[in-house]
This record gives C-alpha cells, sequence and structure tokens, in this order.
C-alpha cells in the first residue's frame, strides 16, 4: 500500500487543557486519549463496550470512549480520571472508594469513579435504584461490588456535605 | 542460624499491635485511584513496536503454506515471524506434561481455534492489525475432535502428532481400602456432574513489552505478571537462554485470579523483538484474544463420584472419577489443576478412605489454564452435592448432617487419606456461626410457607476447606519437579531511620503492600505511612514467588519478619556495644531498644539505624554496620510425595460454610439469590479488610461460575463464546449482600498464625449456590448437576420434571 | 481489536449527508449514529465500511416535538434525552420504560433512536415498542420523504427496509387512546444485557371486554414480531385470567424459527415467548382497569 493514510485534525478540550492532534480517522477517543495525549488513567478492557473500563465524560455525559471515534470529539471537553483530584487534593468520590475499600487491583475503578461522577453532578441524592443503575453498567472482577456500593453511599454523603 | 519469626500478634515486639490484624487505608490506593499507577499498556520504551497475532481460524488442521511477504510490504511493518522462527529459536512449552508441549506459533500444525500462525510488529496496533490481513495462510483441514470421550477413542483424530493417543495420563490413586468400605457399606451414593469451561477474566488482560539484546544475548521483559519469578524460567526455557539472561518487571496489574496466561504472546513478543534487530515489542492481548486463546478458560469436567455410608450417616468412602478435558496441549498447567484436589480430597470430613481416578485428555480446545483456586473448587462442587444427596436420602439435615462428619476440634494437625496434613480447625464452630447468623431455624420455617404457597425456595449449607501456601511437591506426581516455592523480602533502615522494603512481586489487588507496611510498621514501631515498598525485578529481587496458591498474605509476612528479625539481632548487639552489656539484656518494644531493668536506658529504632550507618567506627569489626537483612520464607515441613501422591503439600487449612438461600422463578426458570451468609476461619487475619475484599470478591466469581460464566465450544471444537455478550461475567446486580463472621483458629505453624485466604470463597460458593438450587429442585424429585445452572438448564429440568409436555408445544 | 482504515465524513445538515451517500457505493458506506453498535462491529473488523457516515453533527436529527397526534423523535436524539424527557414519560410511559431498559446509562448517553430502529437488532426493545405503538419511521433520501409503517421497517435479522440512500431521520409516535393499558416484560440473562426474549403488549378495555389488544414478541426470532393468533384470543373477550391462558398457549407456534444461541435454545426461547406473552397481557389489563384516561 503505497497511498498515504487518511489523517483528520481535531482539537478538543480534556480536564481544561487544550489539545490539537492530526489523527487516523479510526482511532477511538480511549487510544486517543491515551496514545497521542499520554493520558493513560484511562484503562481498555474489552473494546466493545461491555465492561464500562473506559468510560470518560464528554459535555458532562458518561461515555465508553471505546465506543467513540476521537473524531466525534472534536470541538467537546473531555473529562478523565486525571481530572478529578484538583491541586493535589482528591475528588470526594476518590476519598470513599479509599475509605470504603472500593477497589483493589484499581483496573476498573477510574470508570465507576467517571459514571458515579455524572450521576452526583446532575443529582446529588440518588435513589438506590439510581445507584445500582449506574454501577450495574460497570464489571469490576476483584471486589463484587459490595464495597464499591458503600464507596458511592460514601461520596453522596461527602459531597452533598461539600454542599452550601 | 535460625530466628524464630513470631507465632501470634502477642509475640510481636509491642504493647499491643496497632496495625497488623486490623483495617486500614490502603498505601496502594491514592496512587491507584490517580492513575500514577503504571500498568503495562502505559509504558512507553523508545523505538518500541506493536504486536498483533495471526491465529488459526481452525481446531484441527495441516499448515500447508504460509505467505507473509505482503505483510512485510505494509508502510510501517518492521519484522514478521512465523512457526519457522518459532521452531529456530525456541523451545516447546514446558509447562504442558512431559512431551505435550508445543512452539509458541504453530508450525506444520495447528490444535485449536485461536493459535497463533503468525505475527507482525509495526509502528502501532493498527498497522499491525493491517497486516495480518495480508498475511495468507493455507490449511488442509482435519477432522477435529471437541469431546474427551471421543477423543479417548483409538480411533478418534489424535490432536498432537507425537503421542500416540489424546490421554494424557491415566492414572488412579488409591488411598486406603477403598473397595472394602463400598463394598460393606449399607448406602452407596453415585452420581455424574458437569462442570463446564470458565475462566478468570481479569478486567486488565495480559501485556508486556519484549526485549532482546542482540549483543548480550539476553531478555528484559516487562508485563503484567503474576509470578515474575516463574515467568522468567519459563522464557528461560522457551529460549534457552541461561536464567541469569532474562530478566522480568512485572508491572502492577488489574487482577489476574490465576488466569493472566500470556506466555505464547510473551515468547512471540519475543521473537518479533529478535527479528527487529533488539527493538523492544509491545503486545497487549485484547478481550476477543483472551477469550479465545489466552489464559481465560479453566475446568472442562466430567465426574462421576460415589459416597459409601454408614449406618448412622457417617461417611465411610468417597471415590472420584474425573475426565478432564485439558484442551490441546495442556500447556496452562492444567495438570496441576487436576492433582490439587489432593491437597484436601476429602475436605473438612472424617472420610478415612479415598480413590481418585483421573484422566486427563487432549481435545482441540484452548489448553486450559489456571483459575481462582486451582482445581479444588469444582471437587468440593461435587463432594458438597454428594453430601447433599447422602442427607436427603437419609432424611438428614444438610448442616448436621456434615456436623457429624466434620473433622473434630482436638484432631489437628489432622492428616488426610490423600496425605496432607490440615493444620488446624474449629469446623464445629464455624458451623455454629454461620446458622446463627442466617437464623437457620427461621429460614427453614420460611422455606415451608413458601413452599406451601407453591414456590421453589431452596437453601443449601456447603462447606469446603481452602487449602493454602502450597509447595510443589505433591505435583511431581504430574512431573513437575518438586522444589519449594520460597518468598524473599530485603528490609533495610536508613540513616535517618526510615524503613525501605524490597519485594519481588508487583500490585496485584490483594493489598500485600499494605501489609508489608503494617508488618514493618508494628515491628519497629513505625507509621506504615513511613514505610516504603518498593518492587525490584527478577535480576535484583530476593526469591519471590509472588501470589497464587492462597500463599503470599503468609509468605510475605514470614520473609518481612524474618528480615525485622534478623536486623532486631543486629540491632541489640549494636545498642549491647553502646550500653556496654550483652545482648540478651536488650530488648526492642515499641519501636525502642531498652536495658531490662534500667528504665530509662533507652535507644529509638533511628538512632540505632544512624548510629551504624554514620558512626560503624564506634562498632567492633565484626558487627555489620547496615540495619538491613533479607529473609527468604519456605513452608517448613514439607515431604516429598510417595507413589501414591502423598504429601504434606499445602501448610494451611482455612474453612468455611456457607448458607444460600435462592427462589427459582418456575416459568423462566431464574435463580435469584435471596440471602447469602457465610463464616470462615482462615487463622489470624492480617489484616481484616483484605480478606473481607477478597471474600467478597469470590463470593461473586462463584456465583458467575454456578450461574452465568460458561466458554461453550460447538461439536467442531468452535469456540461461541468470543465476547462479553456471550462469556457473561457477573454485575452488581448479581451480587447479593454478603453477611460474613469470622472465627479465628490460629494456625501453629505460620507466621502470627495467619493462613492462607486469597482464593476464598471460590471453594465455597459454586457448591452452596448448587446445593440451594437443589434443595428448590428436590420436591419436583429432579437436580441439577451441571453448572452453569442456566436459566435455560434450570427450565429444562423443571419442564422434565412436569413429564416434558412443556405448554409451548400444546 | 483495531478497527480497518476508513475515511470519515460528519457533515452539518441532511442536505450533505445524502449527496455524500449519492457520491459513494452504499456498499462502502456504513451510517454512524450514536456507534454503540458500530463501534464494536468496527474494531471486531466485522464491519469494514470505506467510509464512516457520522450523521452526529446534524443539529435538525435531535430533537423531541409534540404533534397533534403524539411525538416526533429525531434520529439522533439520545436514549438518554428520551429518558430524561417530561413529555415523553408522563405521555409515551411504554416508549419510556423500553428506553430505560437498554444497557447502561454510557450506552444510552450515545445510543440513539435512530440508530436502534435501524439496526434492528431481534432482541431490541426499540423495534417491539415502534410495533405495539403502531409508530411511523420516516425515511429520507434524495428522491424524498417515506414514511413507514413499523411493521413494515423490521424485515428480518439487523434488517430493515429502509433502502440504500436512505437515511431515517425521525420515529414518529401516536399517542395511545385514552384508557389504554401497556405492559413491557423481559428476561435477561443479567440486567442490562439484551434480552433473551421480551414481550410488550398494549390493550383496552371498554364494556367489561378487551379491545385493541397488541401483542408484540422480540428476542425470539429475526424480529419483533406481532402475534396476532394471540390478540385474535383476547379480542372481545373479558380481561381474565383463562382468556389470556388461552391467548399465550398460542404464542409458541406462532414464533415459527425460534432463535438458538449460547444463552438459550428454541424450544426454550418460544416457552418464554408464552410465558412473557401471558405476562404482558396480564400487566397490560392491569393498567387498562386502573390507570384511568390518557395513558
Amino acid at each position: 500500500m503505497t497511498a498515504s493514510p487518511p489523517s483528520l485534525k481535531i482539537r478538543m478540550k480534556v480536564n481544561g487543557d487544550s489539545y490539537e492532534s492530526e489523527i487516523d480517522p479510526r482511532m477511538n477517543l480511549a487510544d486517543y486519549l491515551r496514545e497521542e495525549l499520554a493520558l493513560t488513567a484511562t484503562h481498555v478492557g474489552c473494546e466493545h463496550g461491555v465492561c464500562g473500563i473506559c468510560n470518560v465524560l464528554v459535555d458532562g455525559r458518561t461515555v465508553r470512549s471505546c465506543l467513540m471515534l476521537a473524531a466525534q470529539a472534536d470541538g467537546r471537553e473531555i473529562r478523565t480520571v486525571e481530572g478529578l483530584a484538583e491541586g493535589g487534593k482528591l475528588h470526594p468520590i476518590q476519598e470513599a472508594f479509599i475509605e470504603e475499600h472500593g477497589l483493589q487491583c484499581g483496573f476498573c475503578t477510574g470508570g465507576f469513579m467517571m459514571a458515579i461522577c455524572e450521576m452526583l453532578e446532575r443529582n446529588p441524592s440518588p435513589s438506590e435504584e439510581e445507584i445500582k443503575d449506574v454501577v450495574g453498567g460497570q464489571i469490576c472482577r476483584c471486589t463484587g461490588y459490595n464495597s464499591i456500593l458503600r464507596a458511592v453511599n460514601s461520596a453522596v454523603s461527602k459531597m452533598s456535605a461539600s454542599r452550601p | 542460624m535460625a530466628i524464630e519469626i513470631p507465632k501470634s500478634l502477642a509475640e510481636l515486639p509491642t504493647t499491643e499491635p496497632r496495625f497488623v490484624g486490623r483495617g486500614m487505608r490502603r498505601v496502594e490506593d491514592a496512587a491507584l485511584l490517580t492513575g500514577r499507577v503504571q500498568f503495562i499498556d502505559d509504558l512507553v520504551l523508545p523505538r518500541m513496536l506493536h504486536a498483533a497475532i495471526l491465529r488459526s481460524p481452525l481446531a484441527h488442521g495441516r499448515i500447508t503454506n504460509v505467505d507473509t511477504s505482503r505483510a512485510e510490504a505494509l508502510d510501517g511493518v518492521v519484522a514478521v515471524v512465523t512457526g519457522e522462527d518459532a521452531r529456530r529459536w525456541s523451545y516447546p512449552a514446558q509447562s504442558s506434561p512431559d512431551g505435550w508441549g508445543v512452539h509458541c506459533i504453530a508450525g506444520d500444525k495447528v490444535h485449536f481455534v485461536g493459535e497463533p500462525v503468525a505475527a507482525v510488529a509495526a509502528s502501532n496496533r493498527r498497522v499491525a492489525e493491517d497486516a495480518l490481513e495480508l498475511i495468507e495462510v493455507e490449511y488442509d483441514a482435519l477432522e477435529p475432535v471437541a469431546d474427551p470421550f471421543e477423543a479417548m477413542k483409538s480411533d478418534s483424530p489424535r490432536v498432537l502428532d507425537a503421542q500416540e493417543s489424546n490421554v494424557m495420563m491415566d492414572r488412579t490413586f488409591t488411598w486406603g481400602d477403598v473397595d472394602g468400605a463400598f463394598s460393606q457399606a449399607p448406602h452407596v451414593f453415585r452420581e455424574k456432574f458437569r462442570w463446564n469451561r470458565l475462566g478468570a477474566n481479569p478486567t486488565e488482560t495480559f501485556g508486556c513489552i519484549s526485549q532482546w539484546d542482540p549483543m548480550a544475548l539476553d531478555l528484559t521483559i516487562h508485563g503484567s505478571i503474576q509470578s515474575p519469578g516463574m515467568f522468567g524460567l519459563g522464557r528461560s526455557a522457551s529460549f534457552g537462554l541461561p536464567s541469569n539472561k532474562v530478566n522480568i518487571i512485572s508491572q502492577p496489574h488489574g487482577g489476574s485470579f490465576g488466569g493472566k496466561g500470556g506466555t505464547r504472546g510473551c515468547d512471540i513478543s519475543c521473537l518479533l523483538s529478535r527479528k527487529a534487530a533488539g527493538r523492544p515489542v509491545k503486545w497487549i492481548e485484547d478481550r476477543g484474544e483472551y477469550l479465545l486463546s489466552g489464559g481465560s478458560q479453566a475446568w472442562d469436567r466430567h465426574y462421576d463420584v460415589s459416597l459409601a455410608v454408614d449406618a448412622n450417616g457417617i461417611v465411610t468412602g468417597l471415590k472420584v472419577i474425573l475426565v478432564d478435558d485439558l484442551g490441546a496441549t495442556g500447556e496452562g498447567y492444567g495438570a496441576i489443576s487436576a492433582a490439587k484436589p489432593l491437597a484436601a480430597f476429602t475436605g473438612p470430613y472424617t472420610i478415612p478412605v479415598a480413590q481418585y481416578d483421573l484422566k486427563l485428555v487432549a481435545t482441540n480446545k484452548l489448553p486450559c489454564g489456571p483459575y481462582r483456586g486451582m482445581g479444588p473448587p469444582p471437587h468440593f462442587f461435587v463432594l458438597e452435592q454428594m453430601m447433599d444427596i447422602a442427607a436427603r436420602t437419609l432424611g438428614e439435615d444438610p448442616a448436621e448432617f456434615r456436623r457429624k462428619n466434620f473433622i473434630p476440634a482436638d484432631q489437628f494437625p489432622y492428616t488426610i487419606p490423600s496425605g496432607n496434613e490440615y493444620d488446624s480447625g474449629n469446623y464445629d464452630e464455624v458451623l455454629n456461626q454461620v446458622l446463627a447468623l442466617a437464623d437457620y431455624e427461621a429460614l427453614r420455617a420460611d422455606q415451608v410457607r413458601a413452599r406451601a404457597e407453591g414456590r421453589l425456595v431452596g437453601i443449601g449449607v456447603a462447606s469446603a476447606i481452602e487449602p493454602g501456601v502450597f509447595d510443589w511437591n505433591a505435583y511431581a506426581i504430574v512431573g513437575m519437579p518438586g522444589t519449594g516455592v520460597p518468598e524473599g523480602a530485603t528490609v533495610s533502615i536508613d540513616v535517618l531511620g526510615m524503613a525501605t522494603v524490597r519485594v519481588g512481586f508487583s500490585l496485584e489487588g490483594q493489598g500485600q503492600y499494605t501489609l508489608v507496611s503494617q508488618l514493618v510498621a508494628d515491628y519497629f514501631g513505625y507509621e506504615p505511612e513511613a514505610v516504603r515498598v518498593v518492587q525490584l525485578d527478577t535480576q535484583s529481587a530476593p526469591p519471590s514467588f509472588g501470589p497464587g496458591g492462597s500463599r503470599l498474605g503468609v509468605a510475605i509476612t514470614g520473609a518481612v519478619l524474618g528480615a525485622c528479625v534478623r536486623i532486631r539481632e543486629k540491632m541489640s548487639r549494636v545498642v549491647a556495644v553502646l550500653m556496654q552489656t550483652e545482648p540478651e539484656n536488650i530488648e526492642l518494644m515499641d519501636g525502642k531498644f531498652l536495658l531490662k531493668g534500667a528504665p530509662g536506658a533507652e535507644m529509638t529504632v533511628a538512632e540505632v539505624a544512624g548510629t551504624m550507618l554514620a558512626r560503624s567506627d564506634l562498632l567492633p569489626p565484626d558487627i555489620d554496620p547496615r540495619p538491613e537483612a533479607t529473609h527468604v520464607w519456605t513452608a517448613p515441613g514439607r515431604t516429598p510425595a510417595d507413589e501414591e501422591g502423598r504429601a504434606k503439600s499445602y501448610l494451611t487449612a482455612a474453612h468455611a460454610v456457607h448458607i444460600v438461600q435462592v427462589e427459582i422463578d418456575r416459568d423462566t426458570g431464574m435463580v435469584e439469590i435471596q440471602r447469602y451468609c457465610l463464616a470462615d476461619d482462615c487463622g489470624t487475619r492480617l489484616n481484616p479488610d483484605t480478606v473481607e475484599g477478597q471474600t467478597e470478591g469470590s463470593v461473586v466469581q462463584g456465583i458467575g461460575a454456578a450461574l452465568l460464566e460458561e466458554y461453550v465450544y460447538d461439536a467442531d471444537a468452535q469456540p461461541l463464546c468470543t465476547s462479553f455478550m456471550d462469556y457473561l461475567l457477573p454485575t452488581v446486580f448479581d451480587a447479593p449482600k454478603i453477611e460474613m463472621v469470622a472465627v479465628v483458629t490460629p494456625s501453629p505453624f505460620t507466621p502470627l498464625g495467619a493462613k492462607g485466604c486469597g482464593e476464598g470463597a471460590m471453594h465455597t460458593t459454586p457448591a452452596a449456590v448448587m446445593c440451594a438450587i437443589n434443595d428448590a429442585l428436590a420436591p419436583l424429585g429432579t437436580a441439577a448437576r451441571e453448572v452453569p445452572a442456566s436459566p435455560n438448564r434450570i427450565w429444562k429440568l423443571l419442564d422434565d420434571a412436569r413429564g416434558g409436555a412443556h405448554s409451548s408445544s400444546a | 481489536m483495531k478497527s480497518a482504515p476508513f475515511e470519515y465524513a460528519a457533515p452539518t445538515t441532511l442536505g450533505d449527508a445524502l449527496e455524500i451517500l449519492g457520491q459513494n457505493d452504499p456498499d462502502d458506506v456504513k451510517l454512524m449514529a450514536g456507534g454503540q453498535s458500530l463501534m464494536p462491529l468496527l474494531n471486531m473488523r466485522l464491519a469494514r465500511p470505506e467510509l464512516v457516515l457520522d450523521l452526529g453533527r446534524i443539529p435538525d436529527l435531535d430533537s423531541i416535538r409534540e404533534t397533534p397526534s403524539g411525538v416526533a423523535i429525531g434520529a439522533m436524539t439520545t436514549k438518554r434525552t428520551v429518558e430524561e424527557s417530561e413529555l415523553i414519560r408522563s405521555q409515551h410511559p411504554l416508549f419510556w420504560e423500553s428506553t430505560v431498559a437498554i444497557g447502561h446509562p454510557p450506552i444510552r448517553n450515545r445510543g440513539t433512536v435512530g440508530g436502534s430502529m435501524a439496526q434492528a437488532d431481534p432482541a431490541s426493545e426499540y423495534p417491539a415498542a415502534a410495533i405495539a405503538l403502531d409508530a411511523e419511521l420516516v425515511a429520507v433520501s434524495a428522491a424524498g420523504e417515506r414514511v413507514i409503517a413499523a411493521e413494515d421497517f423490521f424485515v428480518t435479522y439487523l434488517t430493515t427496509s429502509l433502502e440504500p440512500g436512505e437515511i431515517l431521520t425521525e420515529v414518529r409516535i401516536p399517542r395511545c387512546a385514552p384508557g389504554t393499558g401497556w405492559s413491557f416484560h423481559e428476561v435477561a440473562r443479567r440486567h442490562g444485557d439484551f434480552a433473551i426474549v421480551g414481550a410488550v403488549a398494549t390493550l383496552r378495555i371498554e364494556a367489561g371486554v378487551v379491545v385493541d389488544p397488541r401483542l408484540v414478541i422480540f428476542g425470539a426470532a429475526d424480529r419483533a414480531i406481532r402475534i396476532r393468533e394471540a390478540e385474535a384470543e383476547v379480542a372481545g373477550q373479558p380481561a381474565e385470567e383463562e382468556v389470556f391462558a388461552r391467548a399465550a398457549a398460542r404464542i409458541a407456534q406462532a414464533v415459527e424459527d425460534p432463535l438458538s444461541d449460547v444463552h438459550a435454545s428454541e424450544e426454550y426461547r418460544r416457552h418464554l415467548a408464552q410465558v412473557l406473552g401471558g405476562r404482558a397481557f396480564r400487566g397490560a389489563a392491569e393498567r387498562a382497569t386502573h390507570e384511568g384516561p390518557g395513558v
């Protein structure tokens, strides 16, 4: 094959920083974040949208980054795990996960945290059913999920406590 | 010099342990949660290439031609390897039973769907996969064999040309007068069971970056690796390299559960690196590859089990016939998985004689690999159901039936017929605790009411032993050399008194670095955050196996405390010199070295370390001035296996009893778990949060095994479960609230009295869930004997019990 | 699992999209809606288009608007938007219920109404709801607009009656008659999975008898299917258990070529269709009698 591969210019904001790149159009958002921007806290578990480990926030909405083309993120605002802690201070969701032992190997945890972030930013008092619906879209192989539910409940208290 | 490692928490040099035996915030967590931990795919090396592997679409066939020329010409492709390169530069896998190993890339024959037939290294993974499509491979299809019973027949297609049959091993172990016990027993029960393939599926698949040095002729491999030492020895064997020419750096990794696999892919990345003149080659196994051809599948078993019971309901004999389909080559240590049940063959019971008729068979399916429990979980699945069959037939309550067959608390250490020794236990107490937790009587009363309403409610009581802290000795029966399994740690204290611990394994999720911090903190009076845990690569680390076989908590405790004891002895000698007394007058307590009987005469650990390092002029010349020591811990008292495989193999025996309540929807066959209670005893709990986490995680994996997870193959050995749409992992909706109570019967043989507990509930949960399902089905006169107990399977049983005239045929 | 190479276009108007379609061999182009079905196929190289035509930048296609007869949902409206729409939740509860049964929040954040309809997965909830509700699907091409009844839209496994060059732009859902009861049931291996089998029913009860019953079964065959035999059994009859049981008994035979896969055999699917069909009728009857007008 001698033709030059197709390429696309895209620009987006990730965790508040602006990026501009030229990419292979088939590159998905997960690979773009990891390979082009070296933001590797977004992990990849299955590449077909089932495990939920690759979740990022796109304009405030949880999205499976393996099921979105980088091109589709052009012009959008992305938030990843790297953007949760600010100024060396852990996000309340991260604190909650530590306190409630909501992680063991930690590989899947980012996916949970981003989905929980969307939920709590939109609805600070989710019902048990709503929490389960969000947690239910993610796979964890280590914890058995009960400690993750405890972590979410703890995050709910922490985030409502910090509200005026 | 023999050193005395503390055998209980009371023996630690503290007034009271502040950390060991308690939960705490894990030292690993902040870095994990902020993405600052480097998993293998996060690592980028200069001039790194990316590999992709072409895999056989056939289960069985001869390769007649491989043409890689178009792939080699693709822009961005740097190296291509085939079976020819594998034969030229590598050896067959050593992890198979003797004579069954094959090269990492198929040469003249493919043996299972997904077997590598070629591989490419290119500038990125997308291009590498493009290149795979340009490789032309021609096959002559051969008839595959998918069923192990067919495979055992003399006219079956032969999986491996080098072998005369498909039977890798056919051996019967007889422990005691089994024939006598069965012929004399007033009750003999016999049943067949089917355990279908399932496997680890950690959320992170295998990955590695391999670097061949063409000048030094050595290999450096970074990877997502559970047991770096063993992995390194495997690579040495693959490439015929001296053991000191392979260096493994294991990255923190996303779980393993035994089933990380990756040996073929790693060997292939090494070949590619060699072909690419030493450039590092990264291979990340994608999920499709993992499910199809990774370390993903285990326990493809057909059981035929008999139980002999006397007139008083005491079990007098156990016979297990197992046909274990190890797949094409058994290269995932499948033989060990079949042999491990010897370590706990008769479970928690006093069954005096037993027999194990074991056939390991090859078929044209993926070679089976390890999974959590490494063999016993299906064994207990069948044993516990046999106990229920006996109890139900004899009209006895399953909990009491088990109780009267339990090994009594005063008989430990107890040697079971298959040779292993259980260190300690109080099985009666564990049963009592869970019966109380579950309010068993109330559950049974509720069940009576529910049954009167026509509901299918079942209660299962199951008990199993978790062998912990393994040795290789018993596996001599499947051709493994009988070496020990050491774990080493180096503890050093610097000039300001800060501690660093060097270990040989990486993060996997079990909180071992936190445990290490807790141990050193309590030993020397630190806060755990003042202890730094550093992982070394295999060329620098003390001997290390890492996690596996429920060993690391105990083993690393032994290693770390052993090193601490050695440092304490050195420091005591230093303090003695400085205080002008004898070392036996010096005591360490709560971080201070004290002169006995002289209050106020003391030095802190930091002061002693500072003196040793900065003022060695004050020390006599025969004292090693480094406040540092390495200790390697190996399980004591292991014995070689005799001709019937009997050996003291696993040092500890943890015990659990689970009580599960399920309800089955008559119309759909769906099983709902309504209540989950368990009591478990793993000796001293070094970190209760960790134990609880392992328990909860393994219960849910066990539920996955019982209800959801299965790798299905068709009659032509074509795999049908190739994505997460087909292979179903449990989600939060499948996880019940788990009620737990702990019993503590310390081990007399281990550091701090702890027992191995990492494989956990995998031993008991599938059995408990199945026993509950069968308790629900019992009034209908039917039983489920195959896992997973999918809705389709359960519905079929219900329908057949109704006479097979299911309403859909009206 | 990385996609084969492709060109990518994301036009901002429907006209531009149609033009691009016209310029290419239809076999070479894949329309991308939310991507939740297409991206896995691309990643696994099961779909290998030369061009991916992304409809996600066409603002007109993302809309929910009330119409005199019901609601019109733009094809690129995400399921999340539908989920969060008070209009849909209150006026079209069956469609709303079908929406939240789909997958999980991140999937619904990207997955679209039109994408699901065009994907025509036999186990998908949307086609069944569309048929039960007598929805209409609007397809636009260079030749103009075509309105397709839901029952004519879903042809077979992953196949609709959309022609090459057509783009689905809107799904129109009529309001149910006052007093309509509805019910939605499915059995899946895990919560949120594609259904093994599902059933959707609507009916009214007037003067003590069932009027205008609808029963649609999905997941059992190559597409969502209306079980007219079962509907005929309940029409004009009292809303009683006996009647529903008779109707359910007609379902198994009506499922001609049941699917079979690793999760469920043909006979199990037939059986589930029967069970869930009965449950759906019962549930619809309960809602019809207890919920008053304007459902």
